[in-house]
């Protein structure tokens, strides 16, 4: 069971990067055969010489970063990328989800599409494609779009996990608001899940939790590889009796994401730390699933300002107007626990039907994946995937950022030019309004 | 055009001869030959009408249009034959021969329904083109493919009273993603088993030529043979559907000479017999449609009833009661109508004098004057002319009736004021 990842536009690039070491130096780490041996197929496959190479292909419309990553990559001697799976071109997208979308996309369709078809081929199962770009920029996004989409005409049967990086809510470019509108609301009718990464809450994290004192984009990427990679690392499921799971995305998807109308996906991950202070550190399962689950409740990414205050509403206090703005409400969640003695921790506080939306049963909302094997480093950790509310609020804030922007037509013609009108973005408003709206009534 | 002639017929008979492959990868034993299909065509001999009385056998036995132990029961060719137009009539095609009488007192043969090949040739044409070839063939891939499953209806258990409130309803949704989600993952562990499989095929075929007596290797090979079978048939009906217009095209010049051609024997009915058949291909036929173009348009007045006599007799009847009484007369629809009512009969061609005559069409000609249901034309028009004079006179006397019942009215009534329309 392999999954074939599709890196896109710089930011794409460079987490996918990050999460393609994370994953080798976890998986080579110590003596640990079965789990070694599933993540390697999972992401790597072996020559005859024994390397491994990523299964992933890189997509840019600049040379820059996945030389860079290509060339960093061999350097680590661990792994490294496939000679011929990746494909750059010298002028980028200009930060223009249209430029990408309507012109580098459908121009490269054949090549992108060969390159995915060759890395598919090797594997002897696909568990399913994860594509991985960011929403700001040009390439990322637009093209990333359009390369999403091919998959899906591809492969309809298949998996496919889109990861956003969602920009920095002061900005970056100035339409980064527009590129993601377009490319959230393309994304939800094509992808079976979007796992959202937001940039302030990592840079948070650098900051807060892990010390940095000048953060770079590698700091940032590596927290999101460090979380992803606790995500797709082998586990035991509930479906996969007794060994690694063989089907990591559909069982991803199946737990989290099978309302079409809910795909959004948040992550928080605990502990983290700086890898100094790892030594001198003692957790227990219990303490880190009462701060895990409060920062579920209180929708906080981090274990720092958890607000202690929020309860889940009593069951006759079920309304909207009763439960405070700030209680997290979620559809479904799926608690992935790795690490010592994960056999004795104690999960019932996730299964709480308090948490959950009223139509769905929290034996079906809530999901639990374990490993007994340590993660990157960290003697036991826990992560939440959660299908909540917890994104409602960013996305509603760059919906209006963008909407006030283009009720004052403002660079529309940059879209419009390439291809992309004005119908095309009410087309794009009224689907992430609806997104807006479901998440909005969950409680 | 002599050469494109000869191409053509080359061209029917590797078609025909595909089909052949094809009926005989489905498991039919006798198949006749691509040459046998043309002698039929022109009413080849009794070898080739026996081999036809098989195929047509096997394919409605196969198919389970007939049963297994019918025929087993069965002895003699009649019987048989029997058998076969049963299952014929079965399957809804009907035809001259099938309804013959058997037995000694028909004319020569002693038998009432001959049917020569061709008309086999056409009841295989009508099987193939209802189906049967499908059936036979997923019938076969089933005996040869025991990995296929076959899909078991399954109830979940619903629940009695199903709300439908929109907590219900997203609900539901979900249940179909997870259904949805469930259904990939089984078609991807699917793919990696075929892929699995492969590997194992590729692997032991080589080594399962030395180990032969190893009875794991029998079972493969009895696999590996069922496989090659499989591939076979499905490669016959690929090449077959490829060419299936050709063959089609081939059966409508069987279907013309079956039509035009005078060599065959028509199958001579017994006036007596009685039966209502639909003739395929009958001469009749043309020249009825040819009758009913010629006919005056106006079937809305088939809808008010047939207009038999005695409708027309009680119909006077009331004409006459109903003058009588002072309530107002009935709707002018409800009355006989009398210029359109002829257009309730069909016309029928007679061999000396044209006859109308009601229902459908008999066979036969019979005389018209005897039939209750048959009326003459001359005696039509005296009948119309006869029931014109009727309603003129009725029409007069109720306008009579109707300006008397109005001067009562108005005498009763003083102070009414009356408006000329």
């Amino acid at each position: 069971m392999s999954i074939v990842t599709v890196q896109l536009g710089q930011c794409g690039n460079q987490v996918g990067h990050e999460l393609f070491d994370i994953i080798c130096s976890d998986a080579l780490e110590g003596q640990r055969k079965l789990y070694s041996t599933a993540s390697c197929e999972r992401f790597f496959h072996q020559t005859t010489n024994g390397e491994l190479v990523a299964r992933a292909v890189l997509i840019d419309m600049e040379p820059k970063v996945i030389n860079q990553s290509i060339s960093r990559a061999a350097k680590s001697g661990r792994w490294r990328y496939g000679e011929s799976s990746h494909f750059s071109q010298k002028q980028g997208s200009g930060n223009n989800w249209a430029n990408g979308y309507c012109v580098h996309g459908p121009r490269h369709r054949a090549v992108v599409e060969e390159l995915v078809r060759r890395e598919v081929e090797r594997c002897d199962r696909l568990a399913g494609l994860m594509a991985m770009m960011s929403v700001a920029g040009g390439t990322g996004s637009g093209v990333g779009t359009y390369a999403t989409q091919c998959l899906r005409d591809i492969y309809p049967k298949s998996f496919i996990l889109n990861h956003l990086t969602w920009p920095y809510g002061t900005g970056e470019v100035i339409v980064q608001n527009y590129n993601s509108v377009l490319t959230l609301a393309h994304l939800y009718q094509l992808s079976d899940a979007i796992l959202v990464h937001e940039n302030d809450t990592v840079h948070r994290i650098c900051s807060q939790l892990l010390n940095i004192k000048h953060i770079s984009f590698g700091d940032v990427n590596g927290v999101i590889a460090h979380q992803l990679g606790s995500i797709l690392q082998p586990a035991l499921t509930a479906d996969s009796h007794g060994v690694y799971s063989r089907n990591p995305l559909g069982e991803l998807v199946s737990a989290l994401t099978c309302h079409p109308e809910y795909k959004l996906l948040s992550v928080c991950t605990i502990p983290q730390m700086p890898s100094s202070s790892m030594a001198y550190s003692t957790f227990s399962w219990p303490s880190l699933l009462k701060h895990l689950r409060q920062m579920l409740i209180s929708n906080t990414k981090m274990e720092e300002g958890i607000d202690w205050q929020v309860r889940p509403p009593a069951g006759s206090e079920r309304t909207r107007s009763l439960t405070g703005p700030s209680f997290n409400t979620s559809l479904a969640n799926l608690l992935i626990l790795r690490g010592k003695e994960v056999y004795s921790a104690e999960t019932g506080g996730f299964g709480d039907p308090a948490l959950y939306t009223s139509w769905l049963s929290s034996e079906e909302a809530f999901n639990l994946w374990k490993s007994p094997v340590s993660f990157n480093k960290y003697e036991k950790c826990a992560t939440l995937v959660s299908n909540s509310q917890a994104l409602l609020r960013p996305l509603d804030n760059m919906v209006g950022k963008a909407w006030n922007m283009f009720a004052s037509r403002a660079y529309i013609h940059q879209y419009v030019k390439f291809g992309i009108s004005e119908e095309d973005f009410l087309d794009s408003f009224t689907s992430l309004e609806q997104v807006i709206s479901s998440y909005g009534q969950l409680n | 055009m002599q050469r494109s002639k000869a191409s053509v017929r080359v061209e029917v008979k590797q078609v025909i001869g595909a089909l052949c492959r094809l009926l005989a990868a489905t498991g039919l034993e006798s198949v006749p030959t691509p040459e046998n299909f043309r002698r039929a065509k022109f009413g080849g001999g009794l070898e080739v009408e026996d081999q036809f009385w098989q195929l047509l056998a096997d394919i409605l036995q196969t198919s389970s249009s007939v049963s297994c132990e019918a025929s087993a029961q069965l002895g003699g060719a009649t019987d048989y034959r029997k058998l076969v137009a049963a299952g014929l009539w079965q399957t809804g095609y009907h035809a001259d021969w099938m309804y013959g009488r058997q037995g000694g007192e028909g004319e020569e043969g002693g038998e009432g329904g001959r049917c020569s090949s061709r008309d086999l040739l056409l009841a295989l044409g009508w099987l193939l083109a209802t189906g049967k070839l499908e059936i036979l063939l997923t019938q076969r891939v089933q005996q040869l493919d025991k990995t296929l499953l076959t899909p078991t209806p399954v109830n979940p258990p619903l629940p009695s009273e199903l709300q439908l409130d929109s907590a219900s309803l997203r609900k539901l949704q979900w249940l179909v993603g997870c259904l949805r989600y469930q259904g990939r993952t089984l078609l991807s562990m699917q793919e990696e088993r075929t892929r699995l499989l492969h590997a194992v095929v590729v692997a032991s075929l080589p080594s399962s030529v030395s180990s032969s007596s190893d009875q794991s290797s029998t079972v493969l090979r009895k696999d590996c043979v069922c496989m090659q079978q499989l591939c076979d048939l499905l490669e016959a009906y690929l090449n077959w559907k490829q060419v299936e217009k050709v063959f089609w095209t081939w059966m409508d010049s069987v279907v013309d000479c079956h039509l035009t051609d005078p060599v065959v024997k028509r199958p001579s009915h017994s006036p007596n017999t009685g039966a209502r058949v639909c003739h395929h291909g009958n001469r009749g036929l043309e020249k009825l449609e040819d009758m009913l173009l010629r006919l005056p348009t106006g079937q809305e007045a088939q809808r008010r009833g047939r207009g038999d006599v005695e409708d027309r007799e009680e119909g006077r009847e009331r004409l006459h009661g109903g003058s009588d009484s002072f309530c107002l007369p009935p709707p002018l629809s409800s009355l006989p109508c009398l210029p359109c009512r002829p257009q309730a009969y069909r016309a029928m061609l007679q061999t000396e004098k044209p006859v109308r005559h009601g229902r459908l069409p008999g066979e036969g000609a019979r005389g018209g004057a005897e039939n209750p249901d048959e009326l003459p034309a001359s005696q039509a028009v005296q009948e119309l002319l006869q029931t014109e004079a009727l309603l003129v006179e009725r029409r007069d006397r109720q306008r009579l009736a109707n300006r008397m019942q109005l001067q009562k009215m108005i005498g009763r009534l003083d102070q009414l004021m009356l408006i000329p329309p």
